[in-house]
């Protein structure tokens, strides 16, 4: 069985790869932007100039969504990585501080933790100006993500953390005076094997909440790409009547979250 | 004595998390760059001295103390506020949309439960993890609840209980087939089983009790899932219900409203995960 999940994990981790690079190459091609309109091509099906045809506006569908899934992947990778740093560090000194300070930090975990996610996250993200740019939502969804995902991820830590702190050879190392400096070094690379599987949780869980952030209207605004926003699309009668590739968004969306859940599931 | 202790430390602890809830949420939104945005800062027609004059009117209009007087007040009477969108006491409001939010979850997780246990029982009575019983659970949670939503809506099939059920049996199985797998391979079952002991009478007098903990802590984690799901449900199946209420209150920066469904939210989600807590520690103990 873990022979085979090793494979899967190698296969996924290929046709992500594979994904990343032909986005790429749609993207870089020249005289193709996601934002640039076709007039004369509205709502068109597949042709050779659009192969996955236009949206209502005349735009690219398969340049739109190369941009989509690039700008929710990069924005999720970061966003889990700045949780799982912080989570890290609230963690780690939660349970080298003196107690108090550590129930503290947990206590504000489950502050965070008693509110369901996406409510928060749609009541940080409306909480926002209405009048931010594309580019300034982007950046704030998905800062938003990872300033919301780390309570989780910093109780996981702090329990694996708490553990190394009575570890044998960590109270070995204390009792030969070893500065908590010092300490850290040790400390982080044992809890590599806890925070790898929280960092590759967090990006299909971030393109999850971005996606349904869009849907409701709070995700990245126009003209940007965003899974969100494409999905907004589905709510068009007549475009789905004339064309079937408005389906193409969260066909693909469903393929590359089970593909990350894939390579995330041998870590884990 | 000591049992009486825990509780009473417990609900403390409750109780300061969901204050904690409520003062943070206030917080947050109430100085949150955009909670003064008027929506006619959206309109093109007003010139950019025009937009800085409705700013300046809106601060004006909603000094801080007036505000939290004004919230302050409310809750003391049981009226939790006026709305700033409909100009109607906050309670009426939440108590109407409570019980179809309500009633909605309750059938949600109820028919996620009966279906994600008994999916759950067959699969992991099998010797080897087949893909074949993984895969639509791991499809169901790579789909966004709006996503889904959405989808039902197209196909006209189904509706916000289909796709909350199916978003709550989804999480539950996975973890229910991985908790029955665990309970399974106890010796003690092992042995039972070599005995002759009926599959029926071993679920229910041997793996059942043995999961008891994890299975209320795994309630919990349903309700907060299906929490979570209610909004993206509500707004595409128009469910006059909180999580409408909620995203119509975020989109319009009503405080009043959207305070007091936080408050009955952390309610829900602190108050579910306390049997889950507290039956982990009487088995630790």
């Amino acid at each position: 069985m873990r022979a085979g999940v090793q494979s899967y994990r190698i296969v996924a981790s290929w046709l992500l790869g594979g994904f990343v690079v032909i986005a790429l190459a749609l993207l870089v091609l020249p005289g193709r932007s996601y934002a640039s309109q076709d007039r004369e091509h509205l709502l068109a099906g597949m042709s050779a100039q659009h192969p996955a045809g236009t949206d209502a506006l005349g735009r690219d569908r398969m340049v739109r969504v190369s941009a989509a899934f690039l700008l929710s992947l990069a924005g999720a990778v970061l966003a889990a990585a700045a949780t799982t740093v912080a989570a890290a560090g609230v963690g780690t000194l939660a349970a080298f501080s003196p107690a108090t300070l550590g129930r503290f930090a947990m206590l504000l975990c489950d502050v965070f933790l008693a509110l369901p996610w996406l409510f928060l996250l749609m009541m940080v993200r409306s909480a926002l100006p209405l009048t931010t740019s594309p580019a300034h939502s982007a950046a704030v969804t998905f800062l938003v993500l990872a300033a919301l995902g780390w309570p989780a991820c910093a109780r996981a830590v702090y329990r694996g953390a708490l553990e190394l702190r009575s570890a044998e050879w960590m109270l070995q190392a204390r009792a030969t005076g070893l500065r908590r400096a010092q300490m850290m070094r040790h400390i982080l690379p044992n809890l590599m094997p806890l925070l790898m599987p929280q960092f590759l949780i967090c990006i299909p869980a971030f393109i999850i909440a971005e996606a349904n952030l869009g849907a409701l209207g709070l995700g990245i605004g126009e003209p940007l790409p965003s899974w969100g926003g494409m999905l907004l699309e589905l709510d068009n009668s007549p475009m789905l009547m004339r064309t079937g590739w408005v389906y193409l968004p969260i066909g693909l969306l469903i393929l590359i979250l089970l593909l990350l859940e894939a390579v995330a599931a041998e870590v884990r | 004595m000591k049992a009486a202790g825990r509780l009473a430390k417990r609900l403390a602890r409750a109780m300061l998390v969901v204050a904690l809830v409520v003062a943070g949420s206030t917080f947050l939104v109430r100085f949150a760059p955009g909670y003064l945005s008027d929506a006619r800062e959206m309109d093109a027609r007003y010139g950019g001295v025009a937009r800085v004059e409705l700013s300046a009117e809106a601060a004006r209009s909603t000094s801080l103390q007036q505000m939290l007087g004004t919230e302050l007040r409310g809750w003391m009477h049981g009226s939790l506020g006026i709305s700033r969108q409909y100009e109607v006491p906050v309670a009426g409001l939440v108590r109407q949309r409570l019980a179809v939010t309500g009633g909605l979850l309750l059938r949600s997780i109820v028919s996620a439960w009966v279906l994600a246990l008994c999916t759950a029982l067959v699969s992991s009575a099998r010797r080897r993890q087949s893909l074949l019983w993984q895969l639509p659970s791991a499809l169901l949670l790579a789909v966004p609840t709006a996503a889904m939503a959405t989808l039902c809506m197209l196909s006209d099939q189904g509706g916000p209980v289909l796709v909350m059920t199916l978003l709550v049996a989804a999480q539950d199985f996975k973890f229910l087939d991985r908790m029955l797998r665990k309970a399974w391979q106890q010796p003690h079952l092992l042995q039972a089983r070599a005995q002759g002991m009926t599959t029926v009478r071993l679920i229910y007098a041997h793996i059942l009790p043995s999961i008891s903990s994890q299975m209320l802590a795994l309630a919990a984690l349903s309700i907060v899932t299906g929490l979570s799901a209610v909004v993206p449900v509500e707004v595409i199946f128009s469910v006059p219900g909180l999580g409408q209420l909620a995203w119509g209150a975020a989109m319009n920066r009503d405080l009043p409203v959207l305070l007091g469904v936080t408050m009955i939210m952390a309610v829900a989600v602190t108050v579910a995960g306390m049997p889950g807590d507290g039956a982990g520690e009487w088995q630790g103990a």
